[in-house]
């Protein structure tokens, strides 16, 4: 019984463990999918003159959770006739415990809705190339950190677990 | 690319229902205040003015919310009640950059050819004319920045317009005259056009006259009112648009693709207006277009009416006026006798 019940807690926090490990290897790839997200809007806006919520909703075609729902709920506020900046910002608020990103990223992420269609399509284009490249550095970074972090989670998952069963026993 | 641009989406904002039962205009006015910053929508929401009385709506910053009726304009307060100028709601910087945004969809850019051109489109034909900080480049306005005037001037749309018109402006062939429908701004050209376009498309059994292929070039997109792609109005079966396209461009394309009896353009002004209709003339189609020009005399003393009255181009001329409220037909000119149609002349001055 205590071998099993010493099994179980090794296998409970060694899950956590990976469960958390898997959550820091998210981060580079929502950055990646941001990345493309990006690159869609940059296409739509320079080359199509396509308004924001036909372009996000375009976007949400094409890019998976949670960008989806990100995507789709900005565009649906953008229809109900609020303003790009704060359907981003309160979209953001909302929806950020869904998302592995660190408080950095989200503030690259801010900062690319301050200036959401409210100029021509150069201008636009300029801002958004500028938060690709900044996106960009900052998955290098992600990816770096998050080996290492995921590495870190899953160890100390199972090593705490076994620790608890040693002392179990 | 225009505001009224892209695709076949289901219109962001609902489209404001149109023409009732009765032949009156019905304007879905819930739907339509929806354009407007939450402020001013909540003003105009309470107003006790019947909106089918509303011709225009302006918005100055600064300056009392005014709504202009048929010949009367009223300033509204806060609560969306009649009111001396002084006591009006002043319209404030923000209430326009809200409505800005919400007509554009917050996103400026896509709005940008409209804005060189002064004025959006609207689901429903209601058109928005803006003013503003010009921002020139190589001579050219390049966009309009911070928007301190907007006027919204809400389209019409009334069923059995122009029928009695109709029998003056198609020959005992049942052909189409070429016509010109003249008038100062605000008197119903637009209005007219729209209406005689759908009978001509959908035909009128009553005077024996067949639908014909009718090629509407829309290049402010007023007449289909088309929202990403939706027309906001029935131009009729057999009618085909080309939105936003200038009209020099329009027509030969449409001749050539679409092999219409009819062509109809509004508000010819340009030289190359001109060399268009020629053009289209030599196809054989009949030509059905609008000018700015409140009588005949007005029009001839205009270079460009001018060389589109003496070149006999048009054979039908329509004057209309304001004088009993928008859409009152001074007189119908056969331009090729220069005298008026004769049946038309004995019941002048009504209202259509």
């Amino acid at each position: 019984m205590l071998i099993l019940g010493a099994m179980g807690l090794i296998a409970a926090f060694g899950g956590i463990g990976l469960w958390l490990a898997a959550r820091v290897r998210r981060r580079p790839e929502e950055i990646r999918v941001l990345l493309t997200a990006l690159a869609l809007l940059d296409t739509d806006i320079y080359w199509g003159a396509t308004p924001l919520p036909e372009a996000f909703s375009g976007i949400a075609d094409r890019v998976e959770d949670p960008w989806r729902n990100f995507f789709t709920e900005v565009k649906e506020r953008i229809e109900r006739g609020e303003a790009a900046w704060p359907a981003w910002k309160e979209t953001i608020a909302r929806l950020t415990g869904a998302f592995a990103l660190k408080p950095e990223d989200w503030l690259i992420v801010l900062d690319i809705g301050k200036g959401l269609g409210r100029s021509d399509q150069q201008e636009q284009h300029k801002q958004l190339e500028l938060a690709q490249k900044q996106l960009t550095l900052l998955r290098e970074q992600a990816v770096v950190w998050a080996e290492k972090q995921a590495k870190m989670w899953a160890y100390l998952g199972f090593l705490v677990g076994c620790a608890g069963a040693i002392f179990l026993i | 690319m225009p505001l009224h641009y892209v695709n076949s989406r289901k219109p962001a904002l609902p489209v404001p229902v149109r023409a009732g039962e009765d032949g009156e205009a019905k304007v879905g006015w819930d739907e339509f205040l929806g354009w407007f910053g939450r402020r001013l929508g909540r003003i105009l929401a309470q107003t006790e003015i019947v909106p089918g009385r509303v011709e225009e709506i302006r918005l100055r910053v600064n300056q009392p919310l005014l709504l202009r009726l048929a010949g009367e304009d009223v300033f509204l307060d806060r609560t969306g009640q009649p009111a001396p100028a002084e006591e009006a709601y002043r319209v404030e910087l923000p209430d326009l950059a809200e409505t800005m945004d919400r007509l554009t969809q917050s996103s400026l850019y896509a709005a940008a050819e409209n804005l060189r051109q002064g004025f959006l489109t609207l689901p429903g034909g209601h058109r928005v004319g803006i003013t503003g900080e010009a921002i020139m480049k190589q001579g050219s306005l390049q966009t309009i920045k911070h928007i301190t005037g907007l006027n919204f001037r809400l389209a019409q749309d009334i069923r059995a317009l122009g029928l009695d018109l109709l029998p003056h402006l198609i020959s005992s062939e049942r052909r189409l005259y070429h016509t010109l429908i003249l008038s100062a701004p605000r008197a119903g050209k637009t209005t007219l056009l729209r209406a005689l376009i759908r009978w001509l498309s959908n035909g009128v059994p009553e005077l024996g006259l067949p639908g014909q292929a009718v090629g509407v070039v829309d290049e402010r997109g007023e007449l289909a009112g088309l929202w990403q792609g939706v027309p906001a109005y029935d131009l009729g079966c057999r009618t085909d648009v080309l939105d936003s396209c200038p009209k020099a461009l329009g027509m030969g394309m449409l001749i050539r693709s679409m092999g219409p009896e009819v062509v109809a353009v509004d508000e010819v002004g340009h030289a190359e207006d001109v060399a268009a209709i020629a053009e289209a003339l030599r196809s054989g189609v009949s030509i059905l277009s609008t000018a700015h020009a409140g009588s005949l005399e007005e029009a001839r003393c205009r270079p460009i009416l001018r060389d589109l009255l003496a070149g006999g181009i048009f054979e039908r001329a329509v004057l209309l006026s304001r004088r009993r409220g928008p859409g009152t037909v001074e007189s119908v000119l056969d331009l090729a006798r220069g005298q008026e149609v004769r049946p038309w002349a004995r019941v002048a001055n009504r209202k259509m």
